[in-house]
């Protein structure tokens, strides 16, 4: 099997496994809606404070649930899986990436569902014009945070607290992610250009991938 | 623990020399006095960037060679920095609230990069803590360690990519901006503090081959031929 459809077959595995255990939208997006639903309640009436910081909450929100998703259960092999694919001759970079393209298709259907939610209930002023470079956005964030879930799943795989180290690990290093992400819906809401944020985003997505296959096999001979 | 107590005494040696001309060296015409704080943050930050480059440089070395001293090292260089960190930002948000008015600004990617830095490596050492093995502690760390330094340059970067209160470098290619006295100082000052993070990485590295050894021979004498305590014994 080449790398591409080694990457896609594993990618394939994850997603079956994910539908059957339903851990991203049936556990992780609702816990997030509700806390999106909590921020204009702890607010009180104030509408239009509501309406100022409904992208800033969107993004907030969005890394630190999308990095749940990175994270979720189905992105975590057990012993017998992880032999079997060294059995198999699987390449660990393809793993990674197989590992990454689930989990970012993942992430960036929660995101979506977020976003949709937060312009329904806080109501940001964001141009229709401008939904292609929304959904760029948060396609390329969701594709850094799943690059970051997995480098990090894989550090703190097989760890008893393995949860709660690797969301420490995920978040400050996602910070750029959501700088770049909040700032072009800043950008776009003022009218002004989104490159420098998009090459943000586009550089941490590129340098994250080089490490995760770079860093593939010995990763993968620490969590033999 | 000789060789680290004899680059403890220099190092102290070292700053005392340095915070001596540091207090007399001539003040600030704006800030006064208070400006002096300078040879305590610039130094401090200085070396949360050279520890953070030794923790990646002993990781590339333990993946490349498999040798424990590299481990030894970049765990020793990340607690390091990770406490000049600390007191880098501390100095920064004391000399902040004197000139800027403010503690913390958000609008200063300085302060808010250097924060991200100081938590990374926080999830570094969290990482190290939760792994027993010292062979799979050693190897999973290396892989942070590696990934991790890529921010360090943001961090440096930050005051010349973004608009910020912060000041830019003081010390360019083409010249200073300090007067002379006070560049000398603040550059005695940073030769001292690095004697200081040399010694304290040597220090810890001599703690942590001392652990490594007590483990290893914990390990081979087995919980069988250990001594019964007194109270078990009983009256013989």
């Amino acid at each position: 099997m080449s790398f591409g459809d080694q990457t896609l077959e594993l990618a394939r595995v994850d997603l079956a496994l994910e539908r059957r255990l339903g851990e991203s939208f049936r556990i992780i997006a609702p816990f997030a809606l509700v806390a999106l639903a909590m921020f204009p309640m702890a607010l009180g009436l104030r509408i239009t404070l509501v309406s100022e910081i409904g992208t800033a909450v969107f993004w907030a929100l969005g890394i630190l649930f999308g990095m749940q998703v990175a994270l979720r259960r189905s992105s975590t092999d057990d012993r017998e899986r992880r032999d079997l694919h060294a059995l198999l001759g699987v390449d660990p970079a393809a793993r990674f990436a197989g590992r990454v393209l689930a989990g970012s298709l993942l992430t960036t259907a929660f995101l979506v569902v977020l976003f949709v939610a937060m312009v329904l209930l806080y109501g940001p002023r964001l141009p229709l014009a401008a939904a292609p470079a929304i959904a760029l956005s948060i396609v390329m964030v969701a594709v850094g945070l799943s690059e970051l879930g997995t480098l990090a799943g894989e550090i703190a795989w097989g760890l008893r607290d393995r949860t709660a180290l690797a969301s420490l690990i995920v978040a400050p290093l996602a910070i750029p992610l959501l700088v770049a992400g909040s700032q072009t819906f800043e950008a776009i809401a003022a009218g002004a250009g989104i490159l420098p944020w998009v090459l943000l985003m586009l550089t941490t997505d590129l340098a994250l991938a080089v490490a995760g296959v770079a860093m593939a096999r010995p990763l993968e001979e620490a969590t033999r | 623990m000789k060789r680290a107590t004899v680059l403890v005494g220099v190092a102290a040696l070292a700053i005392a020399v340095g915070l001596w001309l540091a207090l007399t060296a001539p003040a600030d015409a704006l800030q006064g006095a208070f400006s002096r704080i300078i040879n305590i943050h610039v130094p401090s930050l200085w070396l949360a960037f050279l520890a953070f480059g030794v923790t990646a440089f002993g990781s590339i070395m333990w993946l490349w060679k498999k040798r424990p001293r590299w481990d030894r090292l970049a765990m020793a260089s990340a607690e390091v920095g990770v406490l000049f960190t600390a007191i880098g930002i501390a100095t920064g948000m004391i000399w902040g609230q004197r000139v800027w008015g403010t503690a913390w600004d958000w609008g200063d990617p300085r302060l808010a990069t250097t924060a991200v830095m100081f938590f990374v490596y926080l999830g570094y050492l969290a990482l190290r803590g939760a792994i027993d093995d010292p062979v799979v502690r050693a190897r999973r760390s290396a892989i942070l360690g590696a990934v991790a330094v890529v921010q360090v340059p943001l961090v440096y970067f930050s005051v010349n990519m973004f608009r910020t209160l912060h000041q830019t470098q003081s010390i360019r290619p083409d010249g200073s901006t300090m007067p002379r006295e006070m560049l000398v100082a603040m550059l005695v000052n940073l030769a001292a503090f690095t004697l200081l993070y040399v010694a304290l990485v040597v220090a810890r590295m001599e703690v942590a081959e001392a652990e490594e050894s007590a483990a290893e021979r914990e390990a081979m004498a087995g919980a069988e031929v250990k001594p019964p305590r007194l109270s078990e014994v009983g009256d013989v």
